[in-house]
């Protein structure tokens, strides 16, 4: 199985990690190529617009004269993220010069975007139709709730009052890396199955989004096309509703799917069904680096070691479960306390001191936010030393040797030992010593040739 | 539990001259070290999320505007930073106790107590529950409104009123006094006077409504109108050789109308005046203000506890009262040091003269002239139950037969219940005004504090006056100090057992971290600086080691007044060692160092008291104030072994600090690794010479023989026999309040320990008690 490496990455790095041939099919979509320019990085995006109505090649030492000394660092990155998409193709010319070409079926739809304007992927329904659409603050809570139930149900099945319909084995999918299962234990929460938990909901919706498309295949799925529609979806008009039959089989079983993310809302009419694409999903192209929808902080910790989190969320709860004891439930405030016992519990299921500082730090209450620093000390440092107190004994699997016939051999025992950087005790009165496991093997049969 | 400390306050046979009176400290003060933690993690730890999942209250649309939750466990949670903090603080301290009061929220318990308290101060039971849902963001759960009618409906509705020497059983509600008159003993007490009226017999008269408490703006006007208005009082008088029968039958066990003693001084015209009053420069601060206008709101003086931290200034609140009601004052003090004290405390802030005041102790018996006067004693003086000299006979004798205006208690919460019974059997007064620093007797003890001298009246919120400059801004710290090798090594084996302390308070690296920061602050910042140590041997050892003065109980009372006077003026004195003694009310306001090396396991109320010896604010105010100059201005370290019993005990103990918004800041390394070569014991030589000292001294050394004299015996005698029972030593544990029930739940496991077999040599109060 994969080991999942959580970074808060953009839908962007996972379009770069397709293969060539993939890519180049998505290029054929002009959303996709609307997407891609969004999100590339504002130099990069320069020289793309640059090179939109050029034909051939480009050296690259020319295109280094295009930027002031103390830019080179920005242009090679830009350069770098440019190839790496495909968008530029290196190739070596004549004299062995390197020079860089844009795409040519990317370069052909950006061109005619630029040319006939920007055309709606579909057409919304007309109101007529759809009598009463959500307010967009509706959507929003809509959106927020789907999100935390599905959330909820992914780190702590019981506890989803609202089960989704997202079926266990994509969940599992989901939980995989996130979660480690035990036989007989409940599920427990992995370190990145914490640290997916502390990342804003952008970065937790790339995630899954991610591990969604990858496992597209064993679906019968063209990843290639599910991130075609996904883009595509984020090119939708937030609150309008489109019209179900304008999909094919496979969008319109994503597109369910999609509904128990909170990605879309269905909407079933007398006639047809439409969908509603919220927040969630035309914020699918946005790169997380412009997304400015801090959340905001709700967390209270006194120095008493009390915490304090101003949330009607279950999921909140859920969250701070995992390295405090909660003590009441209120309407809307959780009490809960930081104990040395919480926090062992954390840390036997791999969760480190600094990710939780960092989490109650991060989602300080505005109240406690510009206090410096915004969690006691005494808290922090509290929750460092009980951590580094764990850490005092390190457990190095051993073996233990004695009754050695003469010192001789104890002491050529030892040299060996040494030799391979393995002897971690010896006593040489009593003629005993403790090597490291793993040369323990060696060390047999260096003792039986002793013989 | 009660049972226990009956043979343990009992003086012990050595002491039988009067001379020793003053060492006989029969306080057994370590109450709180048995207290059973097991009910605080049934509280703490108990099925979480079940009972307390009160989400389903329903918030009202406002509630941003309004401060505290509540919860149906009697649970309320106060933003601070609401606009009507202030106004929601004075209501929850007097209606419920507070558990932990730190920057942003405070968290407080409703309970029967708080709630008798709130009612004595004048507080009705719907006026709580009214004032209570206008500042709850939620609708108020029935549970709370039903648990605060029921525990309001007895208490408060009858008082005890000394009216010229009569004594009249009060009440607005005719119908209760018609009850309380059913029962026999009372019906037989009762004087039917000639000039009663009312058609039951009862004389009916009008006493002033509540005032300046303070709520007024958090109702509307109607109820204000009906909380202004004069009320109809019924009362009936009762013999007076009878008052602690009634008494007795109106507590919770009987009737459950516990009275409230309120003395109308102003009326009194038989007792004399005294002719006493502050000094203008007396100026009482807000928050004293504030608690005498709780004791003396409605003309009349009440019965109770004040509540202030050390350094507040208690005894310009006891001063202050003691001018307002003019009449005798009979004031207790712990030992005779702070009886000097509150004597010295007198004349500074009242024009009391010279021959007016007198103390009383075993080396100074005076007594004062003319018809009124204060006088100054020892709990253990009035208390003693031995073979007196003629002299002091002769006093107590005065003390007894005087009927004293007020009877003013220091430090209640050192004094075990006995000694109360017995001092307030002996001593007749109108009105008792308890003072203390930390209202934290675990046990059930806590019921008889207020039903012995009265509910509490006031507690001040430290970190409130911390932030106005009225105490020290401490910075507490603890010092990890990793045991040596060698120290560990014997530590861990079973047959030093009886060493384990002397070893972990002996540890060579404790001694240079204690060395380091006296250097450190004598020579870097000039201050002065305290060190505390409960084992008599480390102090001895680190006291001489260092060359500084030490006090502990043998220490004479002359000698203890010189070691203080050096300190207190001379520049070469400027770190003195404390025993135990010096926990307790010795007033050290020069020092503002405290350095802690060893304690009594872990009683939260020590480590309390021991900050308090430091908590007078020092230098300018404004300076102090918050943002002023000096952030920190006092020092608190508690060094503690790491991986031994201390590390377990100093969480326990920091837990009262630490509920009242004092954070404790770990430090690790001390000296730091660079330096540290010309500190003590740097050679392993060095140590090994000092850890064969510990381990020859002889578990007696270490232990009980060098005791024998102490005045703390009895503290220490106990830590050391019940080494082994983690849970036994356990003692402070967050559990604040909640402590009635949990004291009789483990009062079975008590007796075990602590409960003579032979009811016969049980202390005879508790004889009499128990039966």
């Amino acid at each position: 199985m994969p080991q999942v490496k959580i970074i808060a990455k953009n839908f962007m790095d996972m379009v770069a990690s397709l293969p060539a041939m993939k890519l180049d099919k998505l290029y054929a979509n002009a959303f996709i190529c609307e997407a891609i320019l969004r999100s590339l990085p504002p130099l990069a995006k320069k020289y793309v617009l640059q090179m939109l109505f050029i034909e051939g090649p480009v050296s690259a030492t020319s295109m280094q004269e295009w930027v002031l000394a103390d830019g080179v660092s920005k242009h090679q990155v830009a350069i770098d993220r440019l190839i790496q998409l495909r968008l530029f193709t290196e190739t070596a010319d004549r004299k062995r010069e390197t020079t860089y070409r844009l795409n040519p079926v990317l370069q052909a739809n950006l061109q005619k975007l630029l040319t006939c304007g920007e055309v709606l992927p579909r057409e919304p329904m007309p109101p007529n139709v759809t009598a009463r659409l959500p307010s967009l603050e509706d959507l929003e809570a809509f959106a927020l709730e789907k999100w935390e139930c599905f959330l909820l149900q992914l780190i702590n099945s019981s506890q989803a009052e609202k089960p989704t319909n997202i079926s266990s084995s994509m969940m599992k999918i989901f939980q995989r890396g996130l979660l480690s299962q035990r036989e007989k234990e409940a599920p427990r929460l992995t370190e990145s199955g914490f640290q997916f938990l502390l990342m804003d909901t952008n970065a937790q919706l790339w995630y899954i989004i991610r591990e969604y498309i990858s496992n597209s295949e064993e679906r019968g799925v063209d990843p290639a096309d599910l991130i075609s529609f996904l883009l595509e979806l984020s090119f939708h008009v937030t609150g309008e509703a489109y019209n179900m039959n304008t999909l094919t089989d496979v969008q319109s079983n994503t597109i369910k799917d999609l509904s128990d993310l909170g990605l879309v809302k269905l909407q079933q009419g007398r006639k047809e069904s439409w969908f509603i694409p919220t927040k969630l999903a035309t914020n699918l192209s946005v790169s997380l680096a412009d997304s400015s929808s801090r959340k905001q902080g709700f967390v209270v910790v006194e120095t008493n070691f009390r915490m304090y989190a101003y949330s009607t969320s279950k999921l909140h709860c859920e969250i701070l479960r995992l390295f405090s004891r909660i003590e009441y439930q209120l309407p809307n405030l959780i009490v809960g306390a930081i104990t040395k016992e919480s926090l062992y519990t954390a840390f036997e299921n791999g969760i480190t001191a600094e990710q939780i500082i960092s989490f109650i730090q991060q989602n300080a209450h505005p109240r406690v936010a510009e206090r410096i620093p915004s969690v006691p000390e005494n808290v922090t440092d509290q929750i460092r030393l009980w951590e580094s107190d764990l850490n005092r004994i390190e457990m190095t699997p051993a073996h233990h040797y004695d009754e050695f016939p003469s010192k001789e051999v104890f002491e050529a025992a030892c040299d060996f030992a040494r030799e391979w950087n393995g002897l971690l005790w010896e006593d040489s009165k009593k003629k005993r010593l403790v090597v490291k496991a793993e040369i323990h093997m060696h060390m047999r049969d260096f003792l039986r040739g002793q013989k | 539990m009660g049972h226990g400390h009956g043979d343990k306050g009992r003086p012990s046979k050595k002491h039988k001259s009067s001379a020793k009176e003053e060492q006989r400290i029969t306080m057994v003060d370590d109450e709180d070290a048995y207290l059973g933690n097991e009910a605080d993690d049934d509280f703490r730890d108990g099925e979480e999320g079940k009972k307390r999942d009160f989400s389903k209250l329903e918030l009202k649309p406002d509630h941003a505007n309004r401060p505290l939750w509540a919860c149906a466990d009697g649970r309320i949670f106060l933003e601070t930073f609401s606009p009507l903090y202030k106004q929601a603080y004075d209501f929850l301290i007097a209606i419920a106790e507070p558990v932990c009061r730190p920057e942003s929220m405070h968290e407080y318990n409703l309970t029967p107590h708080s709630l008798y308290a709130a009612v004595s101060v004048g507080l009705e039971t719907e006026t709580i529950i009214a004032v209570l849902n206008k500042l709850s963001k939620t609708k108020l759960p029935k549970e709370m409104i039903d648990f605060i009618h029921g525990s309001t409906a007895n208490y408060g509705k009858v008082k005890l009123v000394l009216k010229k020497n009569r004594y009249f059983v009060e009440s607005p509600f005719p119908e209760v006094l018609k009850r309380l008159l059913k029962d026999e003993i009372i019906s037989k007490s009762r004087i039917i006077s000639e000039g009663s009226n009312g058609n039951d017999g009862f004389t009916v008269s009008k006493a002033l409504g509540e005032t300046g408490n303070g709520h007024g703006d958090l109702l509307n006007e109607a109820e204000l109108v009906a909380a202004a208005e004069e009320k109809e009082t019924h009362s009936f008088e009762i013999d007076p050789s009878q008052v602690e029968n009634v008494k007795q039958r109106c507590l919770p066990n009987a009737l459950n109308y516990p009275m409230l003693e309120e003395y109308d001084f102003r009326n009194d015209t038989v007792n004399p005046d005294l002719d006493m009053e502050l000094k203008p420069q007396a100026q009482p601060r807000p928050y004293q203000e504030k608690s005498l206008s709780k004791m003396f709101g409605n003309g009349r003086a009440r019965s109770g506890i004040i509540v202030l931290p050390c350094g507040a200034g208690k005894s310009l609140v006891g001063v202050s009262a003691a001018s307002r009601i003019r009449k005798s004052c009979l004031c207790l003090a712990t030992n005779a040091v702070s009886v000097d004290q509150w004597a010295f405390q007198f004349k500074l802030w009242s024009t009391i003269r010279d021959e007016q005041i007198c103390r009383f102790t075993s080396d100074s018996k005076e007594r004062f002239r003319g018809s009124a006067g204060v006088v100054v004693t020892t709990y253990n003086m009035v208390a003693f139950g031995g073979k007196r000299s003629e002299e002091s006979e002769k006093i107590i004798e005065e003390i007894r037969n005087r009927e004293w205006g007020l009877l003013l208690m220091d430090e209640v919460h050192v004094v075990p219940a006995h000694m109360f019974r017995k001092v307030i059997s002996i001593t007749k007064s109108h009105c008792k005004l308890g003072l203390t620093a930390t209202l934290v007797r675990e046990d059930e003890r806590i019921t008889d504090l207020n039903f012995l001298i009265g509910p509490k009246l006031y507690e001040a919120n430290w970190l409130d006056l911390v932030k106005g400059g009225f105490i020290a801004n401490v910075q507490c710290a603890e010092v990890w100090c990793p045991m040596t090798k060698e120290f560990f090594a014997e530590y861990l084996k079973k047959e030093n057992s009886k060493k384990k302390q002397a070893l972990y308070v002996m540890n060579p690296n404790k001694f240079r971290a204690c060395e380091f920061l006296i250097r450190f602050h004598e020579q870097q910042r000039g201050d002065k600086i305290i060190v505390f140590a409960d084992n008599l041997f480390a102090l001895t050892e680190y006291a001489m080691k260092l060359r500084k003065p030490m006090i502990y109980g043998a220490t004479s009372h002359v000698e203890r007044t010189k070691i203080l006077e050096a300190f207190k003026t001379s520049r070469d004195v400027n770190t003195i060692f404390l025993s135990k003694v010096g926990d307790n009310s010795i007033d050290i306001p020069e020092a503002n160092v405290i350095i802690q090396i060893s304690s009594h396991a872990g009683s939260r109320r020590q480590e309390a008291q021991r900050l308090g010896r430091i908590l007078r604010a020092k230098g300018k105010l404004q300076d102090r104030m918050a943002g002023g100059k000096e952030e920190y201005n006092a020092f608190f370290y508690s060094l503690v072994s790491t991986d031994t019993q201390e590390m377990y005990y100093s969480t326990k103990r920091q837990q009262f600090l630490i509920d009242q918004g004092y954070s404790f800041k770990v430090i690790t390394s001390l000296p730091p690794p660079d330096s540290g070569a010309d500190l003590s014991y740097h050679r392993l030589e060095d140590q090994l010479a000092l850890l064969s000292k510990v381990l020859s001294a002889g578990d007696d050394a270490v232990g009980l023989e060098q005791l024998e004299e102490d005045a703390d015996d009895i503290a220490l005698h106990k830590a050391r026999r019940s080494m082994g029972s983690m849970s036994a030593m356990s003692g402070a544990n967050g559990m604040v309040y909640m402590e009635y029930s949990t004291g009789r739940k483990l009062a079975g496991q008590g007796q075990l320990k602590s409960k003579p077999k032979d009811p016969a040599k049980r202390h005879y109060l508790f004889k009499r008690r128990y039966g």
